[in-house]
């Protein structure tokens, strides 16, 4: 999808084609809108997170960068740093339900993606499950160190441990 | 702090992509950024180890109005372009859209509040089954030439002040068309509409409405996608 179908929707939209806009965000909303409610809970805090970031996308096409990642990693990134912005803006506090919000270890349909979503899953599972788990809570759910300590009562030492040593054997397992 | 060595600075960047470096931090990492090149990749390359753990996240179709705020911001919320869906069409005002399917969307409300006389036992030609986020069943639609059948799961928890509306969605990106309100408890029967027999079918989907349905004719909140399959 991303080469034969973003890549160019992207540019055409930096070149001022509100079709090629419209279509960009048809494809890719349903995407960045549930990151930012897995991240913010609130639907209109979802909601505008998304508008922010598909402004944002409007204005900054023009400077994506390929050699700087995927089209749809810029864009997630997007969403993803302005509900972060809205979290702290909003002081939203951040809870997650562990036991409705099973962590999956793999994703469920991991069959779809590409080699480096396997290696990535690989790598994930290399790791300890107390840094796994520490990790996607912060990824996935947004939550504050301080949040993360709260739902897998631990300290904050220990967690901040978890996800320094559990992003440090990612990069090495990630770079093999 | 000297940040330039690249194992701390490595270490900010991943944690400046997870989330967890907030508050000053966060700004202060942002400035190195704009100031280092270094430091800058080192954040890209994260985005790009760390993407991936988006796709245990189930995409979640954004309610109509998103699109119609951006739309407005950026100023095109005049051009014919406005409903993402249509942009074949652009001698249709997409207020014209709304218009209609507001008036179909009453037409069927009605109609599915009229259970037929002869609903009974043809073969049921379709099924969907509308599942929560966290893929527990809500409801069973069953479709037959003359009926549709929806049940409701024990796992529905039917909320205050809210109803819920039964969506088809067409393949070809058109506006969706109601189908109704869904029972939130017991089953329901009622006529089926013919245009749920074209192939023209991408999915039902089910939206949060106020009391009574959607009052613009389009789905106020898609909470659910779910797909219909021919048996």
């Amino acid at each position: 999808m991303e080469h034969e179908t973003l890549f160019p929707l992207l540019c055409n939209t930096a070149s001022g084609d509100k079709n090629a806009f419209a279509k960009l965000y048809q494809i890719t909303s349903p995407q960045l809108y549930a990151v930012a409610l897995k991240m913010l809970k609130k639907p209109d805090l979802a909601d505008e997170a998304t508008q922010d970031a598909f402004v944002k996308i409007w204005h900054n096409a023009g400077h994506y960068q390929r050699a700087k990642g995927t089209v749809l990693t810029w864009m997630v990134s997007i969403v993803r740093y302005r509900a972060l912005d809205l979290m702290r803006y909003h002081k939203v506090r951040n809870e997650v339900d562990l036991e409705a919000e099973a962590i999956p270890d793999k994703p469920d349909n991991a069959q779809r993606f590409s080699a480096e979503q396997q290696k990535l899953e690989e790598c994930m599972d290399e790791l300890d499950q107390s840094q796994r788990q520490a990790i996607q809570l912060a990824y996935v759910n947004g939550l504050s160190h301080q949040e993360v300590v709260h739902h897998l009562s631990s300290p904050l030492g220990t967690i901040k441990s978890w996800i320094r040593r559990g992003l440090q054997s990612l990069k090495r397992c990630l770079s093999l | 702090m000297n940040y330039l060595i690249e194992e701390r600075y490595n270490a900010l960047a991943a944690e400046y992509v997870i989330g967890t470096l907030r508050g000053k931090a966060r700004i202060r990492f942002q400035k190195l950024m704009m100031q280092y090149q270094a430091i800058h990749d080192a954040t890209c390359l994260w985005e790009q180890y760390l993407e991936g753990l988006n796709h245990s996240v189930a995409p979640v179709t954004p309610p109509p109005k998103v699109w119609a705020e951006i739309q407005r911001r950026l100023g095109h919320a005049d051009a014919p372009q406005a409903v993402p869906d249509q942009p074949a069409k652009p001698s249709r005002n997409p207020w014209q859209w709304t218009a209609l399917t507001g008036l179909a969307a009453a037409v069927i409300v009605a109609l599915f509040l009229i259970v037929p006389q002869k609903t009974a036992e043809l073969p049921v030609s379709q099924v969907a089954i509308v599942s929560d986020n966290d893929n527990q069943p809500l409801w069973i639609v069953e479709v037959s030439r003359e009926s549709i059948k929806v049940r409701v799961t024990d796992a529905l928890a039917p909320l205050p002040d809210t109803d819920y509306e039964l969506w088809m969605v067409p393949a070809n990106d058109a506006a969706p068309i109601s189908l109704g309100l869904l029972p939130e408890s017991g089953s329901l029967l009622a006529a089926a509409p013919d245009f749920l027999f074209s192939d023209n079918i991408k999915a039902l989907a089910v939206s949060k409405e106020p009391p009574g349905g959607s009052p613009t004719g389009s789905p106020s909140e898609v909470l659910y996608i779910a797909p219909l399959f021919k048996v």
